[in-house]
């Protein structure tokens, strides 16, 4: 008895294991199908404007108010560890380097996953369930092309700029607690900063992680939607996939590119 | 009428995005056009670079004029080699001038300080300067300090 | 290997299975041009997957499905999607376009069709909409609707390129009497006037047997029979016959298979 559970266990482990293969390859072929080939309808900037607006403007006010907070705590716990040795002139470069490197990056990630990523996943989802997607591949348009590629597109173009205000916002934050509450002198707060950031190491790395992670994460919440079940239960378990994996998804590769692009080898 | 506002936000969106980007790029990290001007490069030797990395500015009189762009050692002389890019714009330094490695204050970073010598020749591309300045180590100064003070109690 | 002029759509030895199980064996059918058809058989006996058949949402698992003229499986990505154009498809659920108002629901399919000036398609969208009776509702957007008018906005969207067929899938589920009715009417008005090939898939008896010229009863991955609507009534298969008159007990069981329920009940199986 105990001997064909172990077995059946093992069959669970590789049926689960195919499972993800297969479901991997399906999302390779749909990437590519969704972003290959030319669409035959001639308003594809209006869809796109359309997906711009819902993933990127929308997510705006999230991004840009935990930037500020992100930064504004960045800065009180950097100026209280390097008070203790007297440098506390360093807490900008501190805040700009942690945000633009790191935080800036992946709490945009994190965020958009959260907000937009979700949000994709169960429109499409339910499109799909409502028979929407269907009605297009019948009316002789290919939603690949017409529901997925501008959403992906979308995600692709803002996420990055996101980041990038995300990070702004957040320094910004940092000078008013550092500089205004805390007394950090100005002038150090941004000529430290300014001395050590580059913008080729730390600006344009942190801005090629966030493409990576935009990627990546609507990738992952639109095949999601387009893969899910088509009924509410479905919709549901697809979209809290979207965000564990995304999420995920994120910090793991942080972690790869992160050693890519700062480890000294 | 509908499609209009969100044109003009999702342009706003995108606009805001860039500006962002360009911030970062102008204020934060202090990235300016000047820096893409000619240099000319020139090598200095040191008996110990002692902690001075690539990228590390060049300055006089406290003007940041140029950064390090490679070290090495070099195999003949047992000495460290230091190549440095200098602005264009400073091209009348003497080939007489001493260079120096110096810290930004206790702890900080390594930086390179030239001073200006009196020769009439003017330093070039490929030339090096000959009169230089090791970084002072701290282990070497207070093992000094203290034998120094040991030999006075005798 | 052709195809017959007089039919519309015509299935020759067709299967599909869905992991193991055979959902259509060998089925051959033919739809006429021109007529109200009728495919009905109990649920989950596939008559959804048929249409999806039909308009290559699905790939069989052998067999040629020919719809106007070509066959389907043979057809290339791009020749399909013009195929496509030339089928009208009404969903069970309408699967209007939730983002889109009313108007541009039916003027979808000609803005990405053709190259219409917009007053053109203005006056298509507004004639397809009188024929269904919601020229008046042209500003709202789906959920404004009801659930009957929402479907009749869909078919107005599924003529918007004068097709050659219509496919309605299960369009009779979930309406009320008037409701019903004005679907009924609206799909054999729409057939005879504009000469459209029908194919009506339901499981509502009275509606299906009142508005079809001839029923195909599939079930058991097969057709079980098919003639007019009075002629199956008389059927003396029995199967048929249970399915037509409605009767809760037959060739049919009312149990789903088990073990006997004594032996349930004295514990045998599951402890």
């Amino acid at each position: 008895m105990r001997n064909k559970s172990m077995l059946d266990r093992l069959a669970l482990l590789g049926r689960s294991g195919i499972a993800v293969v297969e479901a991997l390859g399906r999302s390779v072929v749909f990437l590519l199908m969704a972003l290959g080939g030319r669409a035959s309808f001639g308003n594809r900037f209006e869809l796109l404007m359309k997906q711009l607006y819902a993933v990127g403007v929308l997510s705006l006010a999230i991004i840009v108010v935990s930037g500020l907070f992100i930064g504004m705590v960045l800065a009180l716990q950097g100026y209280n560890i390097l008070s203790d040795y007297g440098s506390e002139q360093a807490v900008g470069q501190m805040v700009a380097l942690t945000l633009l490197r790191e935080l800036g990056p992946v709490v945009t990630a994190l965020l958009f996953a959260g907000r937009a990523g979700s949000a994709l996943t169960a429109e499409i989802g339910n499109m799909k369930s409502t028979e929407q997607l269907s009605s297009l591949e019948m009316i002789g348009v290919d939603p690949l092309k017409y529901v997925i590629a501008p959403r992906l597109w979308a995600g692709f173009i803002s996420m990055p700029l996101l980041a990038c205000i995300f990070s702004v916002v957040g320094i910004w934050g940092g000078s008013m607690v550092a500089v205004d509450w805390l007394g950090v002198f100005e002038g150090s707060y941004w000529s430290n900063m300014q001395n050590s950031v580059d913008f080729f190491d730390d600006v344009l790395n942190g801005t090629i992680k966030s493409v990576v992670f935009a990627i990546v994460v609507t990738w992952i919440a639109v095949f999601q939607g387009y893969d899910c079940e088509p009924t509410s239960e479905g919709i549901s378990r697809a979209t809290t996939r979207t965000v564990v994996h995304a999420s995920l998804a994120v910090l793991g590769l942080d972690f790869i590119l992160t050693a890519l692009m700062f480890g000294d080898y | 009428m509908k499609t209009r506002t969100l044109e003009i936000s999702v342009g706003l969106f995108l606009l805001a995005g860039l500006l962002a980007l360009l911030l970062l790029a102008l204020r934060v990290s202090g990235l300016t056009v000047a820096s893409t001007q000619d240099t000319y490069r020139v090598y200095a030797y040191f008996d110990n670079i002692s902690g001075l990395s690539v990228r590390a500015k060049v300055t006089m009189a406290g003007v940041t004029i140029g950064k390090v762009v490679g070290i090495d050692l070099d195999r003949d002389s047992y000495m460290g080699r230091v190549a440095m890019d200098i602005r264009g714009d400073v091209n009348n330094l003497p080939t007489d001038s001493t260079a120096s490695i110096l810290t930004a204050g206790l702890l900080g970073e390594k930086y390179i300080g030239i001073s200006v010598g009196g020769d009439e020749e003017l330093l070039a591309e490929g030339d090096t300067i000959r009169d230089t300045q090791s970084a002072l180590v701290l282990e070497e100064l207070i093992g000094k300090f203290l034998l120094n003070s040991v030999n006075k109690d005798e | 290997m052709t195809s017959d002029a007089r039919y519309a759509v015509e299935l020759k030895g067709v299967s599909f299975k869905r992991g193991e199980r055979f959902i259509f064996k060998d089925v051959d059918i033919v739809i006429p041009r021109g007529k109200v058809t009728g495919i009905m058989g109990p649920s989950g006996c596939g008559k959804t997957t048929l249409l999806r058949l039909i308009g290559a949402q699905l790939r069989a698992e052998k067999g040629e499905i020919w719809v106007a003229g070509s066959n389907v499986p043979a057809l290339s990505r791009s020749d399909l999607f013009d195929l496509r154009k030339r089928m009208g498809v009404l969903f069970q659920s309408g699967a209007l376009f939730t983002d889109l108002s009313v108007f541009e629901n039916v003027a979808f399919p000609l803005r990405v069709h053709t190259a219409l000036p917009d007053d053109m398609i203005r006056d298509i969208v507004l004639m397809k909409l009188q024929a269904v009776g919601l020229r008046g509702a042209i500003d709202l957007m789906p959920d404004e609707l009801s659930g009957g008018m929402k479907r009749r906005v869909a078919l107005a969207r599924a003529i918007a390129l004068d097709p050659e067929i219509l496919l309605y899938d299960e369009p009779f589920v979930g309406q009320d009497p008037i409701a019903m009715g004005v679907l009924v009417r609206l799909i054999r008005k729409l057939n005879d006037a504009l000469g459209i090939t029908s194919v009506v898939v339901s499981h509502d008896l009275a509606e299906t047997a009142s508005i079809a010229d001839y029923i195909y009863v599939v079930g058991d991955s097969q057709v079980l029979g098919h003639g007019t609507p009075e002629s199956l009534m008389e059927s003396d298969n029995p199967r048929i016959r249970q399915f037509m008159k409605g009767d809760p007990d037959g060739p049919v069981p009312f149990h789903f298979p088990a073990a006997k329920l004594a032996d349930d009940l004295l514990g045998g199986g599951h402890a």
